[in-house]
């Protein structure tokens, strides 16, 4: 199984075959000779690989995750060769809009744009409130505002959508 | 001394208030919201009240409802800890008058350094310095500029309305003060709808500083020494250490000595902290802290002292027993704490919430975790976002450092994002370590960059993380072939560009669950 996986901005192949219930592993073709065991259910994996020892902590789903190690944090996206095929289609169809969604839950204090408006890169288009701070979500590229989902005084949730950007 | 006290408070501080409690033979009571009841200070005190509710309007923040709980728990007196119901002189106020003791100061205190304008003049008639400026703001350039002289350049202004940073210009000579008042002035306007400017001299390279006071019922107060809190964001503090690089014996003297005068100006009594600002070799008061604070742990390393139980000695009426010299004698080596807070340093801070499932916490010599955390714990949006305060102790700032970033290696938090890396990146920038920082420091930083550099290894452990986890879906007991191979392929994304069919955001709701 051939997976691209992007690691803190930076894309790398992983090649994984499984013969007779051991593992073979290439990283950007290179084969890694590595040991992996998982300590306990919640994430605690221990490595041997090129002669050292680390104790890693790894969670997430099957398209994101988080990993630690010697108290960095490492955030890694995996897709498999079908799902970058659609992800490039989605991405095509798209053109830089796409839909915004909150990083963190919250109560949105500000609408600052309208439906229909034209926005650059970075404004801001509304205002977030969580833990008393207020934090301005801005728009990921330029397009156009096709749609807002929340309202003024709207609880959302981490994750919730919040505008849906055309292209220009 | 107490039989029994009852905590007002939560989380980490509370379960450092219970700590002492047992090591004094003194029965802790915690009380608890709702959302709070399988909490750690609930399982760790002698005995625990139920307040209800889950806001903390409706819980910690209840005065009343502390106080039954209190009455009813047969507890002498309330710690309120930091934060919620502490620097309330209400509160203080209610809780004598029920026939409890406070372990705090007098509410007289509290009011005489609650509110910034307040405590202002109250420290200027004391003869403690303070940042010089103006208490009454400003409406035109003219009496701007006659003003100006008087405090001395450079000035800050700063809308009288203001905040979040609009408003704001410093002005280096008289010549930039017309136009730069007239569009702060204009600036203001727009925002608040109030052209007023406060003005202040700005202070270049500002380190913030401040000095731990403690005061007994009988008129005797000493100093703890400092602390220095400038790495810090939105004044929300990250790292805190102490002694501090700039302090040195006749300064620390200095501004021990201004800052107990301060605290008998007021006629304080138990801990308290006097934050000043350091700008090249001077020292201005800024405000009081009329409680314990988060970072009082770096003081308690440095002066082997507990100052949780020097705050119930003195409360019970005790005399402190020993004089300045006798503490200073005492500083030893090197402190420093970092905060760990649920927010994800990466993107500017934002909250992050969750639940904690991976928790892997540091030790070793010198190593000190005040935490409430738990397996299974439930960050959420209700409460401060403070999961854990990490300290360590070093016979010099260098070991300290090192010892810090071996400790930060070591511990894990997962199921949500900590600003723990955010440390670590300070912990190795050489500026830090040479100590020329101040409390621009954080912001000057760009920790969304990507540091580490075990990419490859990281890029192999996640792959075969996912492989791992879609053969245990596949193999999983009780499902039957079909059923497994169904959820596989709900587990992934859609295949197909979204015209085709599912939405891919519904895909991934699917394979969260």
């Amino acid at each position: 199984m051939k997976y691209f996986v992007t690691v803190n901005g930076r894309a790398r192949e992983v090649e994984l075959i499984e013969r007779l219930g051991q593992l073979e592993l290439r990283v950007d073709g290179r084969k890694l000779d590595l040991s992996y065991e998982e300590v306990d259910n919640l994430g605690q994996v221990a490595i041997l690989a090129s002669g050292r020892s680390w104790g890693v902590s790894i969670e997430g789903d099957e398209h994101n995750v988080t990993c630690s190690i010697a108290g960095r944090l490492y955030a890694v996206e995996i897709e498999d060769e079908r799902e970058r095929a659609a992800h490039a289609a989605e991405r095509e169809a798209t053109k830089g809009g796409g839909v915004v969604k909150s990083i963190m839950p919250g109560v949105v204090v500000k609408l600052l744009v309208k439906e229909g408006e034209a926005v650059e890169k970075g404004q801001p288009l509304l205002v977030l409130e969580a833990m008393k701070m207020q934090n301005e979500i801005g728009a990921p590229g330029a397009g156009v505002v096709k749609a807002l989902h929340v309202r003024e005084g709207e609880a959302v949730n981490s994750g919730a959508k919040l505008a849906t950007l055309a292209a220009p | 001394m107490f039989r029994r006290i009852l905590i007002a408070n939560r989380g980490e501080i509370a379960l450092r208030i219970i700590r002492t409690c047992r090591e004094m033979g003194v029965e802790p009571v915690a009380v608890f919201s709702d959302v709070d009841s399988k909490a750690l200070h609930v399982r760790m005190a002698h005995s625990a009240m139920p307040l209800g509710g889950s806001t903390p309007r409706e819980s910690y923040l209840d005065a009343k409802k502390v106080i039954a709980a209190a009455k009813a728990s047969g507890a002498e007196a309330i710690h309120p800890g930091y934060g919620f119901l502490s620097e309330r002189s209400h509160f203080a106020r209610a809780v004598v008058e029920a026939g409890l003791e406070w372990i705090g100061p007098p509410a007289e205190a509290i009011d005489a350094m609650g509110d910034k304008i307040t405590s202002r003049r109250n420290m200027t008639r004391a003869g403690v310095p303070v940042v010089p400026g103006l208490v009454d703001p400003v409406d035109d350039a003219d009496k701007a500029l006659v003003e100006a002289e008087r405090i001395g350049y450079p000035i800050a202004l700063k809308a009288a309305a203001g905040g979040g940073g609009k408003g704001i210009r410093i002005v280096r000579a008289p010549s930039e003060m017309p136009s730069a008042f007239r569009t702060a002035s204009a600036e203001a306007l727009a925002s608040f709808g109030d052209g007023r400017m406060y003005m202040e001299r700005y202070l270049d390279e500002p380190r913030h500083i401040e000095v731990q006071l403690l005061f007994d019922k009988h008129g005797h107060g000493v100093h703890f020494g400092e602390r220095e809190c400038s790495i810090q964001r939105r004044h929300q503090k990250l790292i805190e250490e102490a002694p501090s690089v700039v302090v040195d014996d006749a300064l620390r003297a200095r501004m021990g000595e201004i800052a107990v005068r301060a605290g008998a100006a007021v006629g304080y009594q138990n801990a308290g902290t006097v934050e000043f600002l350091y700008s090249k070799g001077e020292v201005y008061f800024l405000e009081m802290n009329t409680r314990l604070q988060v970072e009082h742990p770096v003081t308690e390393m440095v002066y082997g002292v507990d100052l949780v139980r020097e705050q119930l000695r003195v409360a019970a009426g005790e005399k402190l027993g020993y004089t300045q010299a006798d503490v200073l004698a005492r500083k030893q080596g090197w402190s420093m704490e970092v905060r760990i807070n649920a927010e994800d340093p990466f993107n500017g801070f934002v909250p992050s919430t969750g639940v904690i499932g991976n928790l892997r916490a540091p030790g070793g010599p010198w190593v000190r975790l005040d935490a409430a955390l738990y397996r299974g714990m439930e960050v959420s949006l209700n409460y401060d976002p403070m999961l854990a305060k990490l300290i360590v102790w070093g016979p010099d700032r260098g070991a300290a450092i090192e010892r810090m970033k071996r400790a930060l290696a070591e511990l894990n938090v997962g199921g949500v994002r900590t600003s723990a890396p955010a440390a670590l990146t300070v912990l190795e920038d050489e500026r830090f370590v040479r100590g020329e920082f101040d409390t621009h420091f954080l912001n000057s930083l760009d920790l969304a960059a990507p540091r580490g550099g075990e990419d490859e290894l990281v890029a192999a452990a996640a792959a075969i993380h996912r492989h791992l986890l879609a053969r245990r879906r596949a193999l999983s007991t009780g499902a039957s072939t079909r059923a497994a191979w169904t959820q596989r392929s709900r587990a992934r994304y859609s295949p197909y560009p979204p015209h085709a069919g599912a939405a891919p955001s519904s895909a991934r709701k699917e394979s969260a669950q």
